[in-house]
């Protein structure tokens, strides 16, 4: 009955939500998230469309941008289309403008990428020149760092940097056309290092058998040769560790639940936590337009929540620290606060705005996060610095706007368990679908009930252990008592 | 009283499958009224397991919970597997008649009554670590039904154990095929309906 009650409240409550979302004409996308059973659920907004910078003040307006930079709400952008790198602010102004390198007549081509340190260097992968090419923070150029030498890239094998990061270290990590050996690691030097992070590749003991024994040699040249996939996209966080999405996934991949993102320490190991309920590929289905996602552009906050830009629908997926699936928002299509392609997204210091750059509208997209989205993302934030308190009192509020959200449930839980009420704890868990902390509460609360309840315990068991002795040894002692009376009436 | 006796004859196959099932077809140890009475409680077992398990081990989800279709499911396998195994061991010379199979079927269900029913209450109170417990014993109690059901029709019908392994796996495919002409008959009587109704359609208006 108590539980018919809560489904009974959980509805009526989603129902309340979900008419200000519906009456949101303006808004045109959805936001929603996946449940534990792989759902989808709508939420309430977690970020809305604010504006559209279009830079129309700019004598040469930008052109199919594909790389942008975020730093204290100043963009620097990859203009790929007119081979240069602009920064600019919120308001349009055209704040520098760089388009050669060494030298007036040493110009960039198509430019893919750009990186700004915490000095305000700027990192510019000048991909069509196969270099990457530092200035400093007035545009004045430092130096370039040309093709790696090295004898693991093929002579033949053109050399076309993409994407470009810099640790806090300076060590330099570059993404590479046509190179799938991982990202390409630079010292502080410019000297070539290493390859880093390689994505491993799996071929199954059936496919290793079918190529090599029963396939011809025309059948084995048809096959596609299999191949690690490269990164479309990386992002170094806070603690130095590199965010790197892939992207070129098969179909099996996705419907198998492959990794489209990677978190990658030092060493190149793949330090992700994957404890949500299933893989981090974006949507768990294909879209109406049959399209898998495809990550294209990471963006992480502080306390390790990251926001990955799908190009192929033009979504933006919000996870947390620990994979969960937050929201997801965003849509492709004509309508104002939609995107066409989307290349790279960004977010300002303390997450409360979302830039996606698109190449076709060439312009970024605003997007500016809701009070629900504030209480979600602080009580995340909250919860990473260790202030629980502060945290069960976002996870409320997260709750009192969207009771559907497991990880309010979870959150409020994870305090209770802190705090030693484990009966309440296991009550939330149990709401968030979460088995793994459920467990932990229970195992708690069945050892306060054991302990509490210990004499009873120990009295049912004795009883247990001891009536059949009494039983046994009594019907002993009658029976050898028979055989005593038996023994003197025949004497 | 007989009933009662009935119903704790099945203590005793459990443990001596050979005799036990020997004494029930021979000498009517057991009755079909005691074998109903077991399948009666695995539907409701059934029905009740995915409703009451424990948070940690229930895979169902309380609102996709059917107990019609769970009361057909259990009903079906049970009557399926014994009309198959009556088919064809009749025409294998099998010794048993339709009413020993159902009370022979019936008893070897008693295993799972054991073990999965304690298993609910086991699984309210036991964390995720613990599971493998959990998960051995409800496999236990499968492996044991099996177990019964194989011995049950052997010495209900008098079989070798060659014999035996064949009527079982050839009972599945009866099933099957029982199953595949009740669907076809279903759609036939089904077009079969529409095709009047549309005549009488055409014909009235």
């Amino acid at each position: 009955m108590r539980k018919s009650l809560f489904f009974a409240a959980v509805a009526s409550a989603s129902l309340l939500l979900i008419q200000p979302v519906a009456a949101h004409a303006e808004v045109p996308y959805e936001t929603y998230s996946y449940n534990y059973y792989q759902e989808t659920v709508a939420q309430p907004h977690v970020y809305l469309y604010d504006e559209t910078y279009t830079f129309d003040g700019f004598e040469t307006p930008v052109k199919n941008p594909q790389d942008m930079f975020v730093k204290d709400d100043v963009f620097y952008i990859a203009d790929t289309g007119n081979s240069r790198i602009v920064k600019t602010n919120s308001e349009g102004e055209l704040l520098l403008e760089i388009k050669s390198a060494s030298s007036e007549e040493d110009l960039l081509s198509k430019p893919q990428g750009v990186f700004v340190t915490d000095e305000d260097h700027i990192y510019v992968a000048d991909s069509g020149n196969g270099r990457l090419v530092e200035y400093d923070e007035n545009g004045g150029y430092i130096r370039q760092i040309g093709r790696p030498v090295t004898d693991l890239i093929e002579k033949d094998v053109a050399y076309t940097p993409q994407k470009v990061v810099v640790d806090k270290d300076g060590r330099i990590y570059v993404t590479a056309y046509g190179i799938n050996m991982g990202l390409l690691e630079f010292n502080i030097e410019g000297d070539f290092q290493s390859f880093m992070g390689a994505v491993q590749v799996s071929v199954s003991p059936f496919e290793y058998i079918w190529k090599h024994y029963f396939s011809t040699k025309e059948q084995q040249a048809r096959m596609a040769t299999i191949v690690p996939t490269e990164y479309s996209n990386i992002f170094v966080d806070k603690d130095n560790f590199i965010y790197a999405t892939i992207n070129n996934l098969t179909n099996a991949d996705y419907v198998n639940g492959a990794d489209a993102i990677r978190r990658l320490n030092p060493t190149g190991k793949d330090i992700l936590r994957r404890l949500g309920h299933y893989s981090i590929i974006g949507d768990l289905y294909k879209s109406e337009d049959n399209k898998w996602s495809s990550f294209i552009d990471v963006a992480a906050t502080d306390y390790g929540c990251y926001f990955i830009l799908d190009n192929a629908n033009g979504k933006v997926f919000g996870y947390d620290y620990d994979g969960n699936s937050l929201f997801v928002f965003g849509r492709n299509g004509n309508r104002e606060g939609n995107v066409m392609n989307a290349v790279a997204i960004g977010t300002n210091s303390d997450a409360s705005t979302i830039y996606i750059l698109d190449y076709q509208l060439n312009s970024i997209l605003t997007f500016s996060i809701t009070d629900y989205g504030r209480h979600l993302l602080d009580a995340l934030r909250l919860n990473d610095t260790g202030d629980t308190e502060g945290s069960i009192a976002e996870w409320r509020e997260v709750l009192r706007l969207n009771s559907n959200n497991e990880f309010a449930y979870t959150g409020l839980g994870k305090s209770f368990l802190a705090n030693g009420e484990y009966k309440k704890a296991m009550e939330y868990f149990k709401n968030g679908n979460n088995k793994k902390y459920y467990s932990k509460a229970l195992y708690y609360h069945r050892k306060e009930l054991m302990e509490k309840n210990f004499g009873k315990i120990m009295a049912v068991l004795a009883a247990i252990v001891l009536i059949p002795v009494v039983v046994v040894t009594f019907k002993k002692i009658k029976r050898w008592a028979g055989e005593v009376k038996c023994a003197m009436s025949k004497n | 009283m007989r009933y009662v006796k009935e119903l704790k004859y099945g203590f005793h196959i459990l443990f001596h499958p050979f005799d036990g099932f020997w004494q029930l077809k021979r000498e009517h140890k057991g009755s079909l009224a005691a074998a109903l009475t077991f399948v009666g409680i695995v539907i409701m077992l059934t029905t009740f397991e995915k409703q009451t398990t424990g948070f940690l081990f229930n895979a169902v989800r309380l609102k996709d919970v059917n107990v019609v279709v769970d009361i057909l499911t259990v009903t079906m396998i049970y009557v399926l597997w014994c009309v198959a195994n009556w088919c064809l061991t009749s025409l294998m010379d099998g010794e048993g008649n339709m009413k020993d199979i159902f009370i022979a079927m019936g008893y070897a269900l008693l295993p799972m009554i054991l073990i999965r029913l304690p298993m609910i209450a086991l699984s309210l109170g036991i964390t995720a670590e613990e599971g493998t417990f959990y998960y051995v014993l409800n496999s236990v109690s499968y492996i044991w039904t099996g177990i019964l059901v194989f011995f049950g029709t052997m010495v209900t019908h008098q079989y070798s154990f060659k014999k035996t392994v064949l009527t079982c796996i050839c009972t599945v495919v009866g099933m099957g095929i029982i199953m595949f002409i009740g669907l076809l008959f279903f759609s036939v009587i089904q077009q079969m309906i529409t095709f009047f109704t549309t005549i009488y359609k055409e014909i009235r208006f």
